[in-house]
């Protein structure tokens, strides 16, 4: 037997704290869920996606990567082929360089024009950027093109969303 | 660019780069060829979509010119050809049609834009990957088609 003994008016209160803070919690919490949404919300597009290049095989050349993943717009899901190019550069850092022209969006390819067998070209207007995704001066783009931040797992690269660069040429 | 708003909100800014209309020809047959006819479209579907990746800045993708097979021939010219007067001639110097409907090449004279005819590839038993690198090279070759077109037209 403890040697304090519960008096029923302490035994009442305590109850009743207990009970009404269980229920206050459960106000609360919403509202605070609520109030702090935008913290606690996962971000979108923030997952990086695997693409089926080795690490080891990145040379550093330029090489076209294609990756999938789902899409939704809206209530249709699709899956969505994106494309990179990687390399490696001086410093023995991996690049990966988003393929859409900063011009009008068409598809920039590495060495395919023969004038400029060591420029990114694209087709459409001539648009040119340099190995490291600058734009040339003169061509249509205004912008270097952007670029996928990347991890590795397992060796294997894994890509992010593409993000634009700030420098300008 | 795609027939959608945000394309077109696009082009309106852009409209000196933007040369070259893609229209994509379905014919709808009911009954027996209805397979063919959805098997045809969804092949001309994914490589027009494929080709306009290549070529966003510079191609417009129109929404596909649809006809029942079972109509007549002069009908179906004669409503393409409207829609030939519609674009804008200043705007779009070069028009392209695709189909993998045989006839329309015997018509390909009476129209004024380029028909690319391609034989329609049986997509549906082919796995995701396969299927991109068949679409691909088939653009591929489109795509020097396109690029020796604007050459051409310097």
């Amino acid at each position: 037997m403890s040697k304090h003994r519960v008096s029923r008016r302490q035994f009442l209160s305590y109850t009743l704290t207990g009970v009404g803070g269980f229920m206050a919690a459960g106000m609360l919490m919403p509202m605070v869920r609520f109030a702090i949404d935008p913290v606690l919300k996962a971000e979108a597009g923030g997952d990086f996606i695997a693409t089926p290049l080795k690490i080891k095989d990145i040379t550093t050349e330029p090489q076209r990567v294609d990756f999938t993943f789902e899409q939704k717009d809206a209530w249709y899901t699709s899956d969505v082929t994106n494309t990179a190019w990687v390399y490696k550069d001086e410093q023995d850092n991996i690049v990966a360089l988003s393929p859409v022209c900063k011009h009008l969006g068409c598809t920039v390819g590495w060495a395919s024009s023969e004038d400029h067998p060591d420029q990114f070209f694209c087709p459409c207007h001539f648009g040119r950027y340099t190995k490291d995704g600058t734009n040339v001066k003169g061509t249509p783009p205004l912008a270097p093109l952007d670029v996928y931040p990347i991890q590795e797992k397992d060796g294997l690269l894994y890509l992010g969303k593409a993000e634009p660069r700030t420098k300008e040429a | 660019m795609k027939w959608v708003s945000k394309d077109i909100e696009i082009y309106l800014t852009a409209k000196e780069y933007v040369d070259t209309a893609v229209i994509p020809l379905y014919s709808v047959s009911f009954g027996n060829e209805m397979k063919q006819s959805a098997s045809n479209a969804e092949f001309i579907t994914l490589l027009t979509n494929y080709l306009e990746r290549q070529f966003t800045g510079r191609l417009m993708l129109v929404p596909p010119y649809t006809y029942l097979k079972s109509d007549q021939y002069e009908d179906i010219i004669n409503g393409l050809k409207k829609w030939e007067e519609n674009i804008d001639k200043e705007q779009f110097k070069h028009i392209f049609y695709i189909t993998s409907e045989i006839d329309w090449k015997n018509f390909e004279d009476e129209l004024k834009g380029s028909l690319i005819w391609l034989p329609s590839l049986p997509l549906e038993h082919l796995n995701e990957s396969q299927r991109i690198s068949m679409v691909e090279s088939q653009v591929k070759q489109l795509q020097s088609l396109f690029t020796q077109k604007w050459h051409e037209n310097l």
